[in-house]
């Protein structure tokens, strides 16, 4: 079969309006007679609030503000909705949006925000999420702060550790990382006969469609989303961000309406990867085999769940690596927090676990006396290996070649002569 | 309000600014040259990197008052007639643009580079980008982008 594509450097399509300054993405758009929406967001992380916008509104280029008393249906959320478009009663981190100032200029928006009086009563918060685990820890939500748990059961862990020859313990933290994509969020919206249109750069243009229909109680079809050049996301523009309030915005003003997020703003708005809390036994016998292995992993999705579940989903299948092992015990958690929700990011839970699984694979490998690489070459799945979850592996699996690659590469064996 | 003057891509403009605009509102807001990107504003990310007077300068670290007077040239600006410039070829040829929002800033970075030194080694190429973030390429097409750029350059030169 003659391939056009496999195989082949393609140009790209986008590439010659991107190289020539002509890719448009959402700050880009103008409009006649548009207009702009600046976002007020909290400063605390935890408290009751109350807002007064009737100093603000009274300036002069102030066309609306908009707060919770405007939105038709006032959630959101990918997985639960637990989003407030505009926190109504209660803020849960910093950042949390209580209004959207439209004026006529950038400018004014700005003035008026600093206008608007915000009352915060502040209330206990919890910011660790072994914290919040707890029964009597503050509640960021109403129910429990424990979202998700995630078990993972493959035969009989305490018995296998017994018969291990070695076994080595650790505990391991990663941290919270923004995608920090290149292009500030921004967007556009009006009015098209009884139509909205919102223009942004967005991972699911389907999926912001449906939530802005909602929030708004319209039909889906009076809601056009385009998608322009995205500048940049890594999993950090699959939440909803201004998408509803320009919306609302352009709904209730009938005109074009444009916001464009600082840098500052956008590290407020949008996800960040889940810090998560990895404790790893690991268990091999005399002949380097591993034999068991038992994990508990908490990751911290601060104040929204985004897609923790699906996250410490992931993390938790993908707890063992790419190894076999005949006795696994995994058990994952989401947790809320009042720190800044955490959601997707490139790996969407299967990057933090590597941090925890191959520390404890270097480590019990030293304790055998085996070097690393051949450790790993005596345990990591090939075709035939069934995982943890109990899926046999049946298509191509080079992981060997790659380790033995690798293990080239950086000149091994030269490396570690004498050393073990 | 205040009238500055300024030629940008070779055309002369006559601009109203506010006291406290800066060249990069200048460009996008006044006259609509989009193709100038704002990531930061605060002169870290370099995707405003535009050509004053020769020099790679941040638009977003440049007042508007500033630029009176001065010689800009931006995205819109390095393109010659219908051809792309060699080094917009060369990104494109490279797979140096993904998301290319720092595109613009890089290629502007990459020519006041190559300006002043047409052959660059790859670590001066590191340098010369050094002002400019992209947070999805690695760097690495970028920097064989501008070393193939060079070359184009040089050819150009041998063959007049």
């Amino acid at each position: 079969m003659k391939l056009e594509v496999v195989g082949k450097s393609v140009i790209r399509v986008d590439g010659l309006a991107k190289i020539t300054g002509k890719a448009i993405y959402p700050q880009d758009l103008f409009m006649d007679d548009m207009v702009f929406g600046k976002t007020l967001r909290s400063k605390k992380p935890h408290a009751h609030v109350k807002i007064d916008i009737s100093k603000a509104k009274t300036i002069p280029g102030v066309i609306k503000i908009l707060t919770y008393k405007d939105v038709p249906n006032n959630h959101h959320g990918v997985l639960l909705k637990d989003h407030e478009v505009l926190c109504s009663k209660k803020v849960r981190a910093i950042g949390d949006p209580l209004a959207f100032v439209i004026a006529v200029t950038e400018k004014i928006a700005k003035r008026a925000i600093e206008a608007i009086e915000v009352t915060y009563e502040e209330i206990k918060g919890v910011f660790d999420p072994f914290e919040a685990m707890k029964e009597d820890a503050p509640k960021v939500h109403d129910g429990s702060n424990i979202i998700y748990h995630y078990k993972l059961r493959k035969g009989d862990v305490e018995a296998a550790f017994e018969k291990c020859h070695a076994v080595v313990e650790g505990e391991y933290k990663t941290s919270m990382v923004d995608h920090a994509f290149l292009q500030p969020e921004a967007g556009l919206a009006y009015k098209d006969g009884d139509s909205i249109v919102v223009c942004v750069a967005t991972q699911y243009p389907h999926f912001d469609q449906l939530e802005i229909a909602e929030a708004l109680i319209m039909p889906l079809e009076k809601i056009k989303v385009i998608n322009t050049a995205v500048g940049g996301a890594f999993g950090g523009r699959e939440d909803i961000t201004m998408q509803i309030h320009l919306a609302l915005a352009a709904m209730l003003t009938g005109k074009p309406v444009k916001t464009i997020y600082s840098r500052e703003e956008s590290f407020e708005a949008h996800s960040k990867r889940h810090p998560m809390t990895m404790y790893y036994k690991t268990g091999a016998n005399s002949e380097g085999k591993l034999m068991a292995m038992k994990a508990k992993i908490i990751g911290d999705t601060g104040a929204y769940a985004s897609w923790a579940i699906n996250v410490l989903r992931k993390a938790g299948v993908h707890a063992t690596g790419p190894y076999e092992i005949p006795n696994v015990k995994i058990d994952s958690y989401a947790v809320y927090t009042n720190n800044p929700f955490a959601g997707a990011m490139r790996g969407f839970g299967a990057a933090q676990v590597p941090i925890g699984h191959e520390q404890q694979m270097d480590m019990l490998a030293e304790k055998l006396a085996i070097d690393p690489i051949t450790f790993r070459l005596i345990n990591c799945f090939t075709v035939g290996s069934k995982t943890a979850t109990g899926q046999v592996l049946e298509e191509s699996i080079p992981l060997q070649n790659c380790i033995e690659a690798v293990a080239e590469a950086m000149n091994f064996s030269k490396k570690t002569e004498g050393a073990v | 309000m205040k009238v500055i003057q300024l030629k940008v891509n070779g055309g002369v403009y006559k601009v109203d600014i506010e006291e406290d605009m800066r060249l990069l509102d200048v460009l996008r807001d006044k006259l609509r040259l989009t193709g100038t990107k704002e990531g930061c504003g605060e002169g870290e990310c370099g995707a405003c990197t535009v050509i004053m007077d020769g020099v790679s300068v941040n638009a977003c670290m440049v007042m508007a008052f500033q630029a009176e007077g001065k010689e800009i040239i931006t995205i819109e600006g390095i393109q010659r007639k219908d051809e792309l410039h060699p080094i917009q070829r060369a990104f494109l040829e490279e797979g140096a643009v993904q998301c290319g929002f720092c595109t613009p800033g890089m290629i502007l970075s990459a020519k006041a580079l190559l300006d002043r030194n047409p052959s660059p080694s790859r670590k001066e190429i590191r340098e010369g980008i050094s002002g400019n973030l992209c947070r999805c390429t690695g760097y690495n097409q970028i920097i064989t982008s501008v070393e193939k750029a060079s070359q184009y350059l040089r050819r150009e030169e041998e063959e007049k």
